[in-house]
């Protein structure tokens, strides 16, 4: 069950490869969202005059950022799927398979 | 109130044979726990979004957008982002690391018991937490709409929770959710075209009605959370406190693997962030139709808005197509209370029964036949123990448990999950000092603020995450560091990163 020395070894590599993949994605699409909606909080705590601003007949900047943030969302969920089947799922498999032992 | 109660009969009979049918296929503790990992990515998509969807949204988001515009707004948004939070850093690590609990990652990655036992802790308090106002919800709600008392109202819901899981386990818990979730969206959906075709499909006019009826304030924000580091910290208890919510993380284990535990992320997303969406129009549209005099005469924290606007819509009181409206709204309600109070028991039992009866009092040597006997007392025993709570928690403020269950969710079991994931030195020290830290914090901030003291609070915010959440995590820190360098857990956490990157344990 338990693959020899050599092909674990090749999977620690592959791990560590993935996990460098993943926060290079991860860590730029985790701000986005964090800033995104933290942001919007802040700014409906501190500047309610701005999110008062009209935008399109009575709906005010703070509507249409919460609307953006819904949009935000789904389109991250859509990428990550993206990303993650083309660029995360080879490597992950990779990985798994040395583990197995029936690596390469 | 009879075609309420016979749309909730009609309910109830489907998740009862649902129950049947599910009983039958669970026998093993996987089963139970896990409806055997075999759900497709769209079965347990839908089943999140039931399980995201508590009353508190479905009713709650409505009421507030009513009566205090743009705050509602931003209550609807924070679980859709949230899920951003699962799906970049929990869902797919969850699936591949354990079986059927939060205990399961924690005592996967520290392998001792006290780390095992702080799990539980975390596990069980938010849980209680989570279910304590949902059961008192039932009481207030089932009363208002069939006219039976509060007492045997929260003993009828807890019986009915009781039957599904002890019976049907995930199985049936699951197929309640996706029931009541396409239950749910049906209603949202005919609420929205009925709501579009009376403002002639523009939805600004929405909010052009709702300025010139209450003025402009009602459309800022701030009328709700008068605060505005309260904005702030409700916005991280939400967005990185569901994620630590343990109900919701146990569904990542009822699929196969990491791919279908992703997708099920993404086709919740979408559902229920579309209902989420919905409920701000909604709540626009039954404070410019229905009025918000007549929507706080029915009930102070507008939790009647959704059925009272359903009432509108169908005709009005007394004509037959809006008593029919309101009662299926208000079944949908009481569905989604009994959907996600079976839920909260089913993730307490696996804390009980397999995380602390099996593998902490008798170290995991416990035979599969007798393991799920276990779990359906343990089922039992906290589905009482629930209903005494419920009916203790008449006339009291269980506000501020809804505030602690996230509060503690964001601030204990968050931090000690993702460093469990991701921080090689961490420890049994920082899953014990963080769990703590989070804990107290929280219950003690929430219970010295506002909602549980009023004008005579010692602190200023209703919710605590803002002060809890970097407390759990400096408590997780100190506590790694004061337990010292454990060699072999950091050796192991090669293994572990092996498991949670790609779901195949090596050796």
């Amino acid at each position: 069950m338990a693959g020899d020395g050599t092909s674990l070894e090749a999977a620690h590599a592959s791990v560590k490869a993935l996990i460098a993949v993943k926060l290079k994605y991860l860590v730029p699409m985790t701000i986005i969202f964090m800033v995104g909606y933290i942001g919007l909080t802040i700014l409906a705590g501190f500047a309610k005059g701005l999110m008062g601003t009209k935008i399109i007949g009575s709906v005010n900047l703070g509507f249409v950022l919460i609307a953006f943030n819904y949009m935000l969302s789904w389109m991250l969920a859509i990428v990550y799927g993206r990303i993650a089947a083309d660029k995360f799922d080879p490597l992950a498999a990779k990985a798994a398979a040395e583990i197995t032992g029936r690596g390469n | 109130m009879s075609i309420t109660l016979g749309i909730f009969i009609v309910i109830l009979l489907i998740t009862l044979g649902i129950t049947y049918w599910a009983a039958k296929r669970t026998s093993t503790t996987a089963d139970f726990y896990a409806a055997d990992s075999r759900l497709t990515a769209a079965q347990n998509g839908f089943a999140l979004a039931g399980d995201w969807c508590s009353a508190a949204a479905f009713l709650g988001f409505t009421g507030l957008t009513a009566l205090y515009g743009m705050d509602g707004a931003f209550y609807a948004l924070g679980p859709l982002v949230a899920f951003c939070t699962v799906l970049f850093l929990i869902a797919e690590p969850m699936r591949n690391t354990g079986k059927y609990t939060l205990g399961d990652v924690i005592r996967s990655r520290m392998q001792t018991r006290a780390s095992l036992l702080a799990a539980i802790v975390g596990t069980v308090v938010v849980n209680f937490a989570y279910l304590m106002p949902q059961m008192a919800g039932a009481g207030v709600l089932v009363r208002l709409l069939t006219g039976i008392s509060y007492d045997w109202a929260v003993i009828f819901v807890g019986v009915s929770m009781i039957v599904y899981v002890a019976f049907g386990g995930m199985l049936a818990t699951t197929w309640v959710q996706i029931v009541k979730a396409v239950l749910m969206l049906s209603a949202g959906a005919i609420i929205l075209v009925m709501i579009l075709s009376l403002v002639h499909f523009n939805p600004l006019t929405l909010f052009a009605d709702a300025e010139q009826k209450y003025t402009a304030k009602y459309l800022l924000p701030g009328n709700y959370l008068k605060n505005p580091f309260d904005q702030i910290s409700l916005g991280l208890g939400y967005t990185l406190g569901l994620a630590g919510l343990p109900h919701v993380m146990t569904r990542f284990y009822t699929v196969p693997d990491a791919k279908t535990a992703r997708r099920s992320v993404v086709w919740v997303m979408f559902l229920a962030g579309a209902f989420f969406a919905g409920t701000t129009l909604f709540g626009l549209a039954a404070a410019n139709f229905v009025g918000q005099d007549v929507i706080r005469a029915a009930d102070k924290g507008g939790n009647l808005t959704l059925p009272l606007l359903a009432q509108y819509l169908g005709g009005g009181k007394g004509s037959f197509g809006g008593d029919l409206m309101l009662g299926f709204v208000a079944a949908v309600a009481v569905a989604t209370i009994l959907a996600v109070v079976s839920a909260l028991t089913l993730s307490t039992s696996g804390a009980i029964a397999h995380d602390f009866y099996v593998n902490w009092v008798k170290r995991g040597q416990v035979e599969g036949k007798q393991e799920v006997w276990i779990a359906r007392v343990a089922t039992v025993v906290i589905g009482v123990l629930a209903i005494a709570l419920g009916i203790l928690a008449q006339g009291v403020n269980v506000a501020v448990l809804v505030i602690l269950a996230i509060c503690v969710a964001a601030s204990a079991n968050f931090p000690v999950l993702i460093l469990s994931l991701f921080w090689r030195r961490f420890n049994t020290g920082g899953v014990v000092g963080g769990m703590t830290v989070g804990l107290v914090s929280s219950v003690v901030l929430a219970t010295i603020g506002p909602a549980m003291r009023g004008a005579d609070a010692l602190w200023p915010l209703v919710n605590p995450t803002i002060a809890s959440l970097p407390l759990g995590f400096i408590g997780a820190v100190l506590g790694t560091f004061m337990w010292g360098r454990d060699a072999e857990n950091e050796q192991r956490f090669d293994a572990f990163l092996l498991q949670v990157h790609t779901g195949v344990a090596p050796g």
